[in-house]
This record gives structure tokens, C-alpha cells and sequence, in this order.
């Protein structure tokens, strides 16, 4: 799961922020000459900025090999189910909401009034995806579903004061 | 170039920028009282009605800003003027225009039910399904757009001085020194540098907002006026987003003289401290696409490039800055106090508060956390643990050096206590993004409401923190010049 592995990488490089700043803090209360101190850690620096920036290029260059912009490559035979979306203060006007697991499905989502936020969340009430439903544009959220059960829709972009009632449901069966 | 010129009455300004401190710090508070009841709303521990909430998240998220940013401009101001020739009738002007939009938009969301939140996306201000009005609308986006025209007087001045005094803002950032042509010894402060890039972020910014504002007005008074909604969106976070950021780059200014002075050591302007800066300044210009990865309208390269600038924009803070701070303090014997203890803690707060933003901005992680309350999980401890630190940091400094106001074991007390119920309200509204809370809701399901109820808890001691903070600070102002030092008047290193 997404959310998990955000978790858990941001525990861990936070973690570690905290002991480095509280090692400092500690070791601040030694009182040594600062050049020596500046020669070592600038050296240092070097390793620490290229195993950093290494770090950062990976992980970007990983992360961006899918996007959930792209297109996916549907098999033969294996047409993706269209489903317009529209965006209303407040609620979801959908051309279907019942679909088999393993279907593959385009949201086409756009908005009637303003801006609104197409969050799918599974029965565990976790974002599975998510777009922007604008007016006078139409984004595409691509999925397949690969559990039955009840999915709910819920605004994610404030609309108005009752942009929390804004709430749908799609169902999805073997 | 870094013999002090400017502010022939320092001790004069002191009392100029005690005001935008003062006005910014009461402001902070209130607005955590306001975080605190939207809270606690969330968590299912008090009622309050759907149109109340958002009218409690409009002013929230404005005021904190506003708030910081003013404070964060007299900081800047008071060190900037010491290498430049500001002028205070602008800064006066400044602080007029920005109290003006103050009320505006107070009138507006309190009287007026105005609640679009800050962003105010278009069309919503016209489109509000009838829940507040034109008066409304426009109280609060007139009000907006006096107060960024207070903050784009500032920047001109600002930019005005820096150019009189270096020849060019590009000379303020130090290319003249990057490019050899001109010796390391020779560079600007800095303070300049530092000044330099907000001036050039900021006016773009606020050019930007002023725009959209202008727009969202005429489409209030007059519907049939229409205008892109994604480029409206645009303009918007290019004014939020660099907006908001900039608070840090100003009031970092305080890092930059407080640390090295506190640990007697040198803190030089490179080469590298040069480069930095200038990738600041173009990252921090561009990166704002990273609030529109769930735009699949917008130009894919634009997203993509959203997502490496952000990453890249890591690497001033994480390799320059904040190591930098982390240098000057290792093994230095430095003299513990409020201001830098605040400045510390404030580095601390800014460095980790990268991590999550880079998580965030990584377009796979927004596809499923974008618009939950991961989103202010990060900002919080940016903004909470950051920037207002180092404000806060300013102020016990201000006080040490201009009056007789002696620091207790409360202030102490406050040092901690603030520090651990910022860290807790940030923590919360991770994990709430963990667990796809979404943000900006006036009610959660109830998975959702323990790590608000946390929060409030949090905040509430926050608020008490931040009270004893700014009571010293107003003790302060009372006292001004009691204590006849002339520290604040010395270069700094």
C-alpha cells in the first residue's frame, strides 16, 4: 500500500533528522577549535551531498516510471468500460456505478459548477485514486478493480459548505 | 559590501517592527484557536455548523499566512536595513494597507459568511450555493488583494534599495561573486542574498495573486465574465505556494545571525551559500505545479517537473542551511538561551519537515494523499515548527538586546511545550493522512476523529506556549531601550 510505504520512509528519514539535530544539541556543550571542525564536516559534506542527491534521483526517476496519467495497455479484446463523471454542488451525477472486479474502467470526470476533488476510496475507507473534476475540462482516472465490495466517492477539492455531504457510492461484484 | 550602512536609528525601527510582531504573534494565537476548534469539531467533541467550520478554515488558513508574513517581513526589514537604505514610510504604509485587509477580510468571514477557504478557487467566490454573498465575496478578495499590495509596496522598496546599494538584484544574490568576477571577500551578505530572493519570488507572486484576485472579482460583480478555471488555479497556487514559502526564507534570516553570534564562530558566505540561494529562488519560483500532480488536465511535463523541482529544492535547505547551522553549533560551546534555542529548534523544524513534503510530492504518494490531512501534516511543521521558531527566536533576541526583560523558567517551560505540541498537531494530521482523512471536511467519520481529538489536546497547549512567547515579547515592547546595549548595531557575522 502506498500510504504505508509514504509512512514509513517519512518515519525513518525523519528519525533520523531528530538524532542527528539531537546529537548536535548534545555535543554542543564540547567547546572545540572551529576550524578543524569545518575542514572534517566539509569534507564530509561531499559524501553526504552525493549519496543525497544519488538518493533523490533514484527514488525520482522509480516513482516516475508509472503515472496514473498514462494510458495502460488493455489485452485483446479488453475494452475499458467509460464512465462519465460530472461534479455537481453536491453530489456525483455517474453514467454507471456497478462494475465487475477485473473491468477495466475510465473515469472521464468533470465538474458542472467548480472545482471538485474524485476521491475512490475501498471498503477500508483508503484512497485507492484520485482527480481533479474541473469545469470546462476532463480528467481520466484509469482502474480496475480487484476486490468486490462497496466503494465510496468522496469530494477531495472544498467546493462549498456542504463539500463533506458530497459522498457516492459504486459497487463492484465478482 | 557588507559594511553596515543603512537604519541610522535602529532603535527607533525596533519599536516599527516590535509592532508587526506584536500584531503577528496575537494574530498566530487566535488562529490556533481556531485550528483547535476545528479540531475538535472533527473529532466529534464540540458542534459547530458546516457554515461556521469553513468559515473558521477561511480565516485560519489566511490569517496564519498573513500573520507570518508580516512578522516574517519586519524581521527581514530590521536586519535588511542595516545594509540598505529602507524606507520606514513604506514600511508604515506597508503595515497600514496590511491592517486594512485584515479587517476586510475579518468583516467578510465573520459578518459576511464568507468561507472559500484561501485558496478561493474560481469560480467558487461567484459560485458559493448561496451560502454567502457578493458583499461577502468581495470584502474578502478586495481585502486580499490591499494587503498583497501592502507586501508588493514592501518588495519594491526592498528590491529599490538592494538595487541602489549592489547594482542589481542579481548582484544581491551574488552571481557577479559566482561568476569570479568579483571576490568571495566582496559578496553579499546574507541577509542581502536572503532579501534579494524574496523580493524576486514574492513580487512574482503577488503579481500573480493580484491577478487572479482582479479576475475573481470582476466574475463576482459580473458572471458573464468568465475566464480559464485551470489557468485561474494557476495563478492561484503560484501566489499561495511561493507566498507561503517565501515566510521561511525571510525569517531564516535569524538563523543566519542569531547561531553564529550565540557560538561565537563565522558563518562566511560562499560560493556554494550563493548557488544555493539562486536554486532557491528558481526552484521556489517553480515548484507550485506540485499542488496540481491531481490536474491531469494540465501539460505532463509540467507535473513531472513538479515532482523533480521539489525533490531538488530539498537540497539548499538539506545541504547548505541546515548543515551549515548544524557546523556552526557542533562542538561550539554555545550559550543556550530562548533565541537560540528557538533558532535551533527552528532549523529542526524546517529540515524535517522536507521529508514529508518530498513523500508528498512524489506524484505515485499524491495520487493517494493529495487533499488529505497529510498535506498539512507537512506544512505545519514547516510553517508551526519552522518558520514562526524562528520568529518567536527573533523575538526573545529583540528582547535580550533592547530591554531588561530577563527570560524565566516559564519561558523555558514554553521553550518545550511548544515544541512537543507542534511536533503532536503535525504527527496527528499525518497519521490522519495515513489513513486517508481527507482534509478541509467539517465532519469525520469516526476511524477518522482520535487523531484530531489528539490534536486539539495538542493545541491547546500550544496556544499557552504561544501565550507566554508573546507576553514576554509585549513585556518587551513596554520596556523597549531600557537596557542601552549596542549589539544590535554591531555587524553581524
Amino acid at each position: 500500500m502506498v500510504q504505508t510505504a509514504a509512512w514509513v520512509t517519512s518515519l525513518v528519514f525523519m528519525s533520523l533528522v531528530v538524532v542527528v539535530y539531537a546529537v548536535v544539541a548534545w555535543k554542543s556543550k564540547e567547546k572545540s577549535d572551529y576550524e578543524p571542525i569545518k575542514k572534517k564536516w566539509n569534507k564530509a559534506r561531499k559524501v553526504y551531498a552525493t549519496t543525497l542527491v544519488t538518493i533523490l534521483l533514484v527514488v525520482c526517476i522509480y516513482t516516475l516510471r508509472e503515472l496514473p496519467y498514462d494510458l495502460p495497455i488493455y489485452g485483446e479484446g479488453q475494452d475499458p468500460t467509460v464512465v462519465d463523471v460530472e461534479a455537481v454542488q453536491f453530489g456525483w451525477l455517474m453514467s454507471e456505478t456497478e462494475f465487475k472486479v477485473g473491468e477495466p474502467i475510465e473515469f472521464d470526470v468533470t465538474s458542472k459548477d467548480v472545482n471538485h476533488g474524485f476521491g475512490i476510496y475501498d471498503e477500508d475507507m483508503t484512497i485507492i485514486a484520485q482527480t481533479q473534476a474541473m469545469p470546462e475540462y476532463t480528467n481520466t482516472v484509469y482502474i480496475t478493480f480487484t476486490k468486490p465490495g462497496t466503494y465510496k466517492i468522496l469530494c477531495l477539492e472544498y467546493c462549498g459548505t456542504a463539500h463533506h455531504y458530497m459522498v457516492s457510492e459504486l459497487t463492484v461484484t465478482e | 559590501m557588507s559594511t553596515v550602512i543603512g537604519n541610522n536609528k535602529p532603535k527607533s525601527n525596533n519599536k516599527l517592527i516590535g509592532t508587526s510582531l506584536v500584531i503577528g504573534g496575537v494574530v498566530i494565537a487566535a488562529m490556533m484557536i481556531f485550528g483547535i476548534l476545528m479540531l475538535l469539531a472533527q473529532g466529534g467533541v464540540i458542534s459547530v455548523s458546516d457554515a461556521m467550520f469553513y468559515q473558521f478554515l477561511t480565516i485560519h488558513g489566511t490569517g496564519m499566512i498573513g500573520a507570518a508574513a508580516l512578522a516574517a517581513a519586519g524581521v527581514m526589514w530590521y536586519f535588511l536595513s542595516r545594509y540598505v537604505n529602507l524606507s520606514r514610510k513604506v514600511f508604515i504604509w506597508f503595515l497600514a494597507l496590511v491592517l486594512i485587509g485584515v479587517v476586510m477580510v475579518v468583516v467578510g468571514v465573520f459578518s459576511f459568511k464568507f468561507a472559500s477557504a484561501w485558496t478561493f478557487l474560481y469560480p467558487l467566490p461567484a459560485i458559493s450555493a448561496s451560502a454567502w454573498g457578493t458583499i461577502g465575496a468581495l470584502l474578502y478578495l478586495i481585502g486580499m488583494l490591499i494587503l498583497g499590495t501592502g507586501f508588493l509596496l514592501l518588495y519594491i522598496d526592498t528590491g529599490r534599495a538592494i538595487i541602489k546599494t549592489y547594482g542589481s538584484l542579481g548582484k544581491g544574490l551574488g552571481w557577479d561573486v559566482i561568476s569570479g568576477k568579483k571576490r568571495l571577500e566582496d559578496a553579499p551578505p546574507k541577509v542581502v542574498v536572503a532579501s534579494t530572493m524574496v523580493t524576486i519570488v514574492n513580487t512574482s507572486a503577488l503579481i500573480a495573486g493580484a491577478t487572479v484576485l482582479i479576475m475573481n472579482i470582476i466574475n463576482v460583480i459580473n458572471p458573464s465574465f468568465t475566464f480559464d478555471p485551470l489557468l485561474a488555479k494557476n495563478l492561484t497556487y503560484a501566489f499561495g505556494h511561493i507566498f507561503a514559502n517565501a515566510i521561511i526564507y525571510m525569517a531564516v534570516i535569524v538563523v543566519y545571525e542569531l547561531l553564529p553570534k550565540y557560538a561565537n564562530r563565522k558563518w562566511a558566505v560562499t560560493k556554494l551559500f550563493l548557488v544555493a540561494w539562486t536554486m532557491s529562488t528558481v526552484f521556489t519560483l517553480l515548484i507550485y505545479t506540485h499542488h496540481m500532480l491531481m490536474d491531469f488536465a494540465m501539460p505532463k511535463w509540467m507535473l513531472i517537473m513538479g515532482q523533480a523541482l521539489s525533490y531538488a529544492n530539498g537540497l539548499p535547505v538539506l545541504v547548505v542551511t541546515a548543515y551549515g547551522a548544524l557546523q556552526v553549533v557542533h562542538k561550539s560551546g554555545i550559550k543556550w538561551d530562548m533565541a537560540s534555542g528557538l533558532a535551533f529548534l527552528s532549523m529542526f523544524g524546517w529540515t524535517v519537515g522536507v521529508v514529508p513534503a518530498i513523500v508528498d510530492a512524489t506524484i505515485v504518494v499524491n495520487h493517494v494523499m493529495h487533499n488529505t490531512k497529510w498535506v498539512p501534516g507537512h506544512f505545519h511543521m514547516y510553517m508551526g515548527l519552522g518558520a514562526v521558531v524562528m520568529l518567536f527566536s527573533f523575538m526573545y533576541y529583540l528582547a535580550k538586546i533592547d530591554s531588561n526583560v530577563k527570560e524565566s523558567k516559564l519561558d523555558k517551560i514554553a521553550f518545550w511545550c511548544y515544541a512537543l505540541a507542534i511536533f503532536s498537531v503535525s504527527a496527528q494530521f499525518l497519521v490522519s493522512g495515513a489513513l486517508s482523512t481527507p482534509r478541509r471536511w467539517a465532519i469525520h467519520y469516526p476511524g477518522w476523529m482520535t487523531p484530531a481529538v489528539f490534536g486539539a489536546i495538542a493545541g491547546v497547549f500550544l496556544v499557552i506556549a504561544t501565550s507566554i512567547f508573546i507576553i514576554h515579547f509585549v513585556r518587551y515592547m513596554k520596556n523597549r531601550g531600557t537596557l542601552g546595549s549596542d549589539m544590535n548595531e554591531q555587524e553581524t557575522a
